[in-house]
């Protein structure tokens, strides 16, 4: 049976014996203290510290404030100060921890030679260099070639400068799988020059959403979801006129949340556009729209011009730049509050990936450097970018966090540092300034992108944090001359909300005096000399004061781009769209690109809507898939211009006929025991030059069965959905009468609700609740046996689901789906049901009238959990986070990020939310050392400060004042479930819209 | 035939099944008593660490402020263990050549921590806060006993979840006044019982609240 030596039987029960009495002999093995040798003067072990720094996403960056745990980076929150943030987070910011601390990461230097990838030194590096470098400068730099995304960072941009004087034949190339180039190729097509566009959603009344998702992932979505928010949230009080419509092909979080939704192929949106144009006397010919649409649009454009000056028309990413153009027309028509800026980044743009490989090609590149891109996995296949590399022969340098697909076709490379190590600065999409601090030490010997471009510009050992400070002492002394007193002083007072911030934001790095992990001195930091004026201007006094207080409130002030203003827009017809089946990409809710592919709690983040996780689907119309025999999971091949790839289908109500859709970032095939291979790789059937919407696609059946997992399968309700998921104010019902006795009231009495009506459904309370909570993951073998540990989910119901459908009419629940988002925490019943049937008092209540589960106690029966009928419990059948992890996410260096108020919670026990207990204990400590009661608004709960739409009110339901209190008094307030009498603590708001009366005849 | 059984053979029998039963009995007994002995919950038990510190000297001769090394009692959860440099503001000066201190110039010499063995040691289900208690008028000395006196430090109370909650449910008896928290010689007035109540008044004590689970496990 086993390989081990036969023992005869007495043999072997001594050795049964002795190893007995081994186990029992040992006790625990004793712990340690270890104190730093000299703590820093401001650091106190066991108080956690928050520093204000930046994260990027797509090249901009959102402010966001981080919580480090004895020099441990462990929860990212937002920065109310930063105009890309508002205070409020997205799932990739928040998810930026696990990544820091991803086992996957890139350690070593490596050199792929002839024998294959070896390890090699950052030293042999820059030897390797340093001859190529003297050619170079030989020859002022011709075949020179720098590849990187989108960059807004003011350091690296004016590093990149710095490289071209000395080498002015470089080439910078930039590439951004999701980017604008069709918004920016629009706005040059309606005014002459690319201009970046900024719609101001809190000054719009009249929204028409034309295949565009503002509400969805992306650089600007928090500052989009909360303007939407304070619009609908107004629509409360009742008097409103606030209104969005949305045409689009694929349902999107913008569409869900619109009053009225056109599902609309390609074709359709770009006739939609034309007709509105021509309504507002562009003379162009009005294309024939079929009678839903001409009714759309009729009543879209009624409301527009009714509200002149305050109606805006958006048009996606994923339109062709004629639409962005005529969309520019019609938003000056109609004084759409859109303001024009230059694009933030590079002031001259730089070149295009398709010009790098056709460059690649001709052999004019024989140097290369890639910082941070991933065109080997990223770039359409068709472009061939990694075949034109490898025959190049070039001399390839890549710089970045992970071995990934590109790293492994370069013949060097560098591991880069997290953006949580280092420091840095970005601008957001507004073009407001952030200067990144690092938040530890970085944990590997890893390097920047500003050592590689300072070795280009003969400084050896250039440090981030050197450059970064000479790049804004230079741009304050250039400043100073005009506005340097309007820059420090003002702000910060109105902020308020970052008292407990660290005021020293600098030396984040240096705190981590006892722990093992930074082995890279920080002595080397900021004590190297120059000799140029920014180096000296970094030295003053003023400069100093200023540095610091940039660095604590997280923003630069002063550094929004201005408003330009743009010549009359030029009215450019848009060419029609080519008739057949239509591929549409995407990028991934949580995964966007694909680069956060390693990242298991975004794998595992269920996508808005479809609540898919751990892959992708071909999403169809279900009328599309009955006529072609297909159900969910089975199997098709997608082929594009002779590109095939196989991909389960997905039926979606809502989706336009004749279109498939597909979401970017999956099929990596270099990400690391988390991403490879999960999902299918879109890029492959991507084409160059129409990134978005490819027709010509061919569907066909392979009579298989494919993986697809998702957290909600779909469930008819039979007529339950108005209860559960309320879309109008009901009558209050009276509380059912009780057995048990009434909750006795503490001094406070904890309680939240949900405003379903400001709920985008983004799931950064979901991941938000994840990393606060040491909530693990459970992978996609767990999942597809229904398994999830998740202590909030959003509930998808579509609150039309119980209607007819009208056949023919095409406005049936199929055609035009109105889901609605409800996120479900424990709702922390006054009447518990799951108290009652737990034998060991595991789940009881506090006399705070928290319902907490004692984990010490519990043993498993479950009880509890088929007594919930909110099912919000959650059972560890493994050691999901303690012993048993998924994949790569018991290394040891994954424990870091666990916050150490927080229990991590052993196999056979019982868990849930717990309403953040560490946080109301945190803030209860606090008020109690200051000998007063808890202030209103002092408990913030995870989930409630990651909010974009502020969507989560969490407070004191004895207070009569308290926010809680005041939104259990709305006529739309509601318990989930009320009937059963269990008197939850979580309440909802009724998800109310707006609907435009014309549109609304009982369809 | 003979008897198989002589006589005493009953006896025996009897005394084979009282002892039977005496010995489950017992062993009940102990598996409910062991977890409550110093075996299990250390006290009284002094273990070795890297330097021969004594709390004797320090606190009962010189008379040091618990504060002056354990900085963060006030602000944290930990109380904290001095860095090395705290130890070698004084001895820089003092004994500088003194063996017992060796452990600490050569920490400070290499940069490597001190590496203490932990004394009083909680489940890591248990989240206490000492900042909380001294704020509240529990005193050092109500839980960590006479350290003056001690030369090694161990642990004087049993540290379980019964002798937490005896406080717990029944503070009084153990309040003192917030100026004679870090007072090591501090002994309980005659009238104990009705200053700990005005205490607890005085210092806002929501004894409700005392008791619940989720105030030291979450």
């Amino acid at each position: 049976m086993t390989g081990g030596p036969s023992l005869p039987r007495r043999q072997a029960a001594l050795a049964l014996l002795a190893s007995a009495a081994t186990l029992t002999a040992c006790g625990e093995p004793p712990e340690e203290i270890i104190p730093a040798v000299e703590q820093a003067e401001d650091a106190v072990p066991g108080v956690p510290r928050r520093f204000a720094t930046a994260l990027p996403l797509g090249g901009y960056g959102r402010g966001v404030v981080v919580t480090s745990h004895e020099g441990r980076p462990t929860k990212v929150a937002g920065n109310p100060d930063h105009p890309a943030s508002l205070g409020a987070t997205d799932v990739f910011a928040e998810a930026a921890v696990l990544s820091l601390y991803d086992p996957d990461r890139s350690r070593l230097v490596r050199e792929t030679g002839r024998g294959g990838a070896q390890v090699a030194s950052w030293e042999g590096f820059v030897a390797a260099l340093a001859p190529r470098l003297r050619v170079l400068e030989s020859r002022r730099g011709e075949g020179l070639a720098l590849l990187t995304g989108h960059l807004t960072s003011p350091t690296l941009l004016r590093l990149i400068d710095a490289v071209r004087a000395r080498f002015p034949g470089l080439r910078h190339h930039a590439h951004e799988a999701v980017g604008e180039a069709q918004a920016l190729a629009g706005a040059a097509l309606a005014f002459g020059r690319p201009l970046a566009t900024h719609a101001a959603l809190e000054r719009a009344t009249v929204v028409l959403a034309l295949d565009a998702d503002p509400l969805g992932p992306g650089p600007d979505q928090i500052r989009h979801a909360r303007a939407f928010a304070a619009r609908r949230a107004a629509q409360r009080g009742g008097a409103t006129d606030a209104r969005l419509y949305a045409a689009e092909p694929v349902m999107s979080v913008t569409g869900a949340k619109a009053d009225h939704r056109l599902a609309a192929t390609p074709g359709l949106v770009r006739d939609l556009a034309v007709a509105l144009a021509a309504r507002l006397g562009a003379g162009l010919p009005a294309p024939d729209l079929p009678p839903g649409a001409a009714r759309f649009l009729a009543a879209a454009a009624d409301d527009l011009l009714a509200h002149q000056g305050e109606a805006l028309v958006l048009v996606g990413e994923w339109q062709p730049p004629a639409l962005h153009a005529l969309a520019h027309w019609i938003n000056a028509r109609l004084r759409a509050p859109v303001a024009l800026t230059e694009p933030v980044g590079p002031a001259t743009p730089p070149a295009t990936l398709a010009e790098l490989a056709g460059d690649l090609r001709a052999r004019r590149v024989d140097t290369l450097l890639v910082l941070g891109a991933n065109p080997a996995y990223d770039a359409p296949a068709a472009l061939g970018w990694a075949e034109a590399l490898r025959d190049s022969g070039a001399f390839s340098v890549h710089l970045g966090g992970w071995r990934d697909e590109t790293a492994a076709l370069c013949r060097w490379h560098l591991p880069e540092t997290h953006p949580l190590e280092e420091w840095g600065d970005l601008r957001a999409t507004d073009g407001t300034a952030a200067i990144a601090q690092p938040l530890i030490t970085p944990l590997y010997r890893t390097r920047s992108a500003h050592w590689l471009l300072g070795l280009l510009l003969g400084r050896d050992d250039l440090s981030a944090r050197e450059a970064v400070r000479e790049t804004w002492a230079a741009a304050r002394a250039g400043a100073d001359g005009e506005a340097a007193s309007a820059a420090p002083a003002d702000r910060g007072a109105g902020g308020g909300g970052m008292a407990g911030q660290g005021a020293g934001g600098e030396g984040a790095g240096q705190e981590t005096a006892n722990r093992g992990t930074a082995d890279r001195g920080a002595a080397g930091r900021g004590t190297a000399d120059g000799g140029t004026a920014g180096r000296d201007a970094t030295r003053s006094a003023a400069f100093e004061r200023w540095w610091r207080r940039a660095l604590r409130d997280g923003v630069v002030p002063g550094s929004a781009a201005r408003h330009v203003a743009a010549p009359a827009p030029r009215l450019v017809p848009p060419p029609t769209m080519p008739e057949g089946p239509f591929l549409l990409l995407r990028p991934d809710a949580a995964l966007w690109d694909g680069r956060f592919a390693n990242n298991a709690w975004l794998q595992e983040c269920p996508r808005p809507l479809t609540r898919q996780v751990w892959g992708n689907a071909a999403l169809l119309a279900p009328a599309e898939a009955r006529r072609l025999g297909l159900s969910e999971g089975d199997l098709v091949r997608l082929t594009l211009d002779g590109q095939a790839l196989e991909v389960p289908v997905l039926p979606r109500a809502g989706m336009a006929p004749g279109v498939v859709a597909l979401a970017l970032g999956h099929g990596r095939r270099r990400a690391g025991a988390i991403g490879d291979g999960v999902g299918a790789d879109a890029y492959a059937l991507r084409r160059p030059d129409s990134p978005w919407a490819m027709p010509g696609l061919d569907m066909r059946a392979t009579g298989r069965r494919g993986t697809l997992l998702r957290l909600q399968p779909e469930t008819p309700l039979e007529g339950e959905t108005a209860t559960l998921f309320r879309t109008a104010v009901a009558p209050r019902e009276p509380v059912p009468p009780s057995l048990n006795p009434p909750l006795p009231r503490g001094a406070e009495a904890w309680a939240m609700v949900i405003d379903t009506t400001r709920c985008i459904g983004c799931n950064a309370c979901v991941v938000a609740c994840q990393s606060e909570n040491n909530v693990p993951v459970v992978g996609p073998e767990e999942i597809a046996v229904g398994r999830d540990m998740h202590w909030l989910r959003i509930d998808t119901y579509d609150t039309r689901g119980d209607a007819q459908d009208g056949t023919g009419s095409g406005a049936g629940p199929e055609a035009d789906p109105r889901p609605g988002f409800q996120p479900v925490p424990c709702m922390h019943c006054e009447h518990a049901p799951c108290e009652p049937v737990c034998p060991v008092a595991a789940s009881v209540h506090d006399s705070e009238g928290l319902n907490v589960q004692v984990y010490n106690r519990c043993i498993g029966t479950r009880f509890c959990q088929a007594n919930c009928p909110y099912k919000v419990r959650r059972f560890n059948f493994h050691g999901y986070a303690d012993g048993q992890e998924y994949a790569s996410l018991g290394a040891p260096v994954v424990a870091a990020q666990r916050n150490p108020e927080v229990t991590v919670r052993a196999r056979g026990v019982m868990e849930k939310c717990t309403y953040c207990v560490q946080r109301i204990s945190a803030a209860r400590r606090t008020a109690a050392k200051e000998d007063r009661p808890i202030a209103e608004g002092e408990v913030v709960t995870a989930c409630q400060s990651a909010c974009p739409a502020q969507a989560i009110a969490f407070g004191d339901l004895q207070r009569p004042d308290s926010e809680v209190s005041a939104l259990r008094r709305q006529p739309a307030h509601y318990a989930l479930l009320e009937h059963l009498g269990t008197r939850p603590r979580t309440t909802y708001l009724a998800a109310l819209r707006h609907p435009n009366p014309a549109l609304e005849d009982g369809a | 035939m003979t008897q198989l059984f002589p006589p005493v053979a009953n006896t025996l029998a009897r005394a084979a099944l009282l002892g039977a039963a005496l010995l489950l009995l017992g062993g009940m007994g102990l598996l409910v008593t062991i977890p409550f002995t110093p075996h299990v919950t250390r006290q009284d038990v002094v273990v070795e660490q890297p330097v021969q510190f004594s709390h004797a000297h320090h606190v009962g001769g010189l008379g040091l402020d618990c504060r002056y090394c354990h900085t963060g009692v006030e602000q944290s959860r930990f109380a904290g263990l001095p860095p090395t440099h705290t130890c070698m503001t004084c001895h820089s000066q003092l004994w500088t050549n003194a063996a017992i201190l060796a452990p600490v110039r050569e920490s400070l010499a290499r940069d490597e921590p001190l590496r203490w063995v932990r004394v009083h040691r909680l489940p890591d289900y248990v989240y206490f806060d000492h900042s909380i208690h001294v704020a509240k008028g529990v005193g050092c000395s109500t839980c960590h006993g006479a350290v003056q006196r001690m030369q090694q430090v161990r642990q004087v109370a049993p540290l379980t979840m019964g002798w937490c909650l005896d406080c717990h449910r029944d503070p009084a008896p153990n309040l003192r006044p917030r100026e004679a928290i870090y007072d090591m010689g501090w002994t309980p007035p005659a009238d104990q019982r009705a200053r700990g109540e005005a205490l607890i008044r005085a210092y806002m004590i929501r004894t409700e609240h005392l008791t619940d689970c989720s105030r030291c496990h979450r």
